[in-house]
């Protein structure tokens, strides 16, 4: 029998990737489909269209449920599938916190994840712009973890790893795909390191797998 | 190979943990700062010889840091030392990365480039230090340096008026209220220059709060310098 949750998903799909991290830590039971989105755009056909009409990838499909978006997949497993509630903390303030990533993640993050897809794929956009983006959000990254450092903590919210640091690791981990590399970066070059040694973490094609 | 006379400023001790490595630039000269697992930093141009891919890339093992593409080893003097795809052969004494001297003071990683700064002391004195950040600024060197001599760092303790005293070239101690910083500039390219801060004083004193304060000085000086539409020397 097919498990409840299947995962539509693309290797080399960085929300694919973020998805794929999650349901790896987590550990429900679950099936992926892969959809060619490169070059054969099967997101956007109309089999796929009848399963997402929004024509994006990752989609998820949980029984009668049908998720599209990275970040509203990631928020829906955390709620659905971790116990223990720390990926999306029950908080106020806490669950402020990570959503305010996660919506950092759907916005100033787009500039990366769009300047990746040129890089590999040649897809438009202004490289430039594109890249001065994706460096400006790293910065801000490295701003937030180097203050965390200085209160002890490893992660972006709380005391233990959220779907704040899970959402913000693929474009950082990849930046090297684009041209940005990590040298500016040292707060993040030490957080990505705790990151790698969560349970479950593993990598795909462009995130180094020291072995 | 680089021009540069005195130490070099390249990373922040704390930022390095044993067994890591981590690109910079040297007016533009592409370095790996590794650390070996027994806590030792070394400097090296970051190329590996055999395809020319970036050693920071790679991974740290023991005292051997070994290239992500094909995982060809070399020992802390530099000596390609084991090629996986070979592993009987023994390695050719010309398979070498060139190396710079390396030494740790003041709670950063300096690198010397020359022989003629290797020979020099770190103009830095010992003593207890509590780190602060590195800092990228999209500034020419000579922009940051002139900006920073007119910098006004507010203090956290103490209330004596700021001033900056250069030690040598791209290192001063800025000294404000009853504080003391050490900022060390780094040429990381023509365009772009990394500022390495450590407060020389106690944890108890500065560990936490002081450490935000000056990190966060810091940021404003970096939007400070990159927006204004007028090069900072010429507005002092």
């Amino acid at each position: 029998m097919m498990p409840a949750i299947t995962l539509y998903n693309y290797d080399l799909d960085e929300n694919s990737f973020r998805v794929r991290l999650m349901l790896a830590m987590l550990k429900p039971e679950h099936a992926t489909i892969a959809i060619d989105m490169f070059p054969g755009q099967e997101q956007t056909r109309p089999t796929m269209l009848a399963i997402n009409p929004q024509g994006t990838l990752p989609v998820l499909v949980d029984g009668d449920l049908t998720l599209a978006g990275a970040e509203a997949i990631l928020a829906y497993l955390a709620k659905a599938y971790d116990p223990a509630r720390t990926w999306l903390p029950e908080d106020a303030a806490g669950f402020g916190r990570v959503q305010g990533w996660l919506h950092f993640s759907a916005t100033m993050l787009e500039n990366a994840k769009q300047a990746r897809l040129q890089a590999l794929f040649d897809t438009p956009g202004d490289e430039t712009a594109l890249r001065a983006g994706a460096r400006k959000a790293f910065r801000i990254m490295d701003d937030h973890m180097t203050a965390r450092h200085f209160d002890g903590a490893d992660w972006f919210v709380g005391d233990k790893p959220s779907l704040a640091d899970l959402t913000l690791f693929p474009s950082f981990a990849l930046s090297r795909d684009f041209g940005i590399d990590h040298d500016e970066f040292p707060a993040l070059r030490l957080w990505i390191r705790k990151f790698r040694a969560l349970p479950g973490f593993f990598t795909m094609p462009g995130i180094p797998d020291y072995h | 190979m680089i021009e540069h006379k005195g130490w070099i400023p390249v990373t922040l001790s704390t930022a390095l943990e044993p067994g890591t490595s981590a690109g910079t630039l040297v007016g533009g000269t592409e370095l790996v700062v590794w650390r070996d697992t027994k806590g030792a930093a070394h400097v090296w141009e970051d190329r590996c010889p055999h395809r020319g891919m970036r050693m920071s890339f790679g991974f740290v093992r023991g005292d051997h840091i070994a290239c992500l593409y094909h995982g060809w080893q070399y020992d802390t003097a530099g000596q390609c030392q084991y090629i996986p795809a070979h592993p009987t052969l023994d390695v050719p004494k010309t398979i070498k990365v060139p190396t710079y001297t390396a030494a740790e003071k003041g709670g950063i990683i300096w690198a010397a480039l020359s022989a003629e700064a290797a020979e020099a002391a770190i103009p830095v004195e010992d003593g207890e230090v509590v780190p602060v950040r590195s800092i990228y600024i999209d500034r020419p060197f000579e922009a940051v340096l002139a900006a920073l001599r007119n910098a006004n760092i507010p203090a956290f303790t103490g209330d004596a008026a700021p001033r900056f005293e250069t030690i040598a070239d791209g290192i001063g101690i800025a000294s404000t209220g009853d504080d003391r910083l050490l900022i060390a500039c780094q040429p990381f390219n023509p365009t772009r220059t990394a500022l390495h801060l450590v407060i020389q004083g106690s944890a108890e004193t500065y560990g936490g709060a002081g450490q935000k304060h000056f990190a966060r000085w810091a940021e404003t000086f970096r939007l400070m310098l990159e927006t204004v539409s007028t090069p900072v020397a010429e507005m002092a």
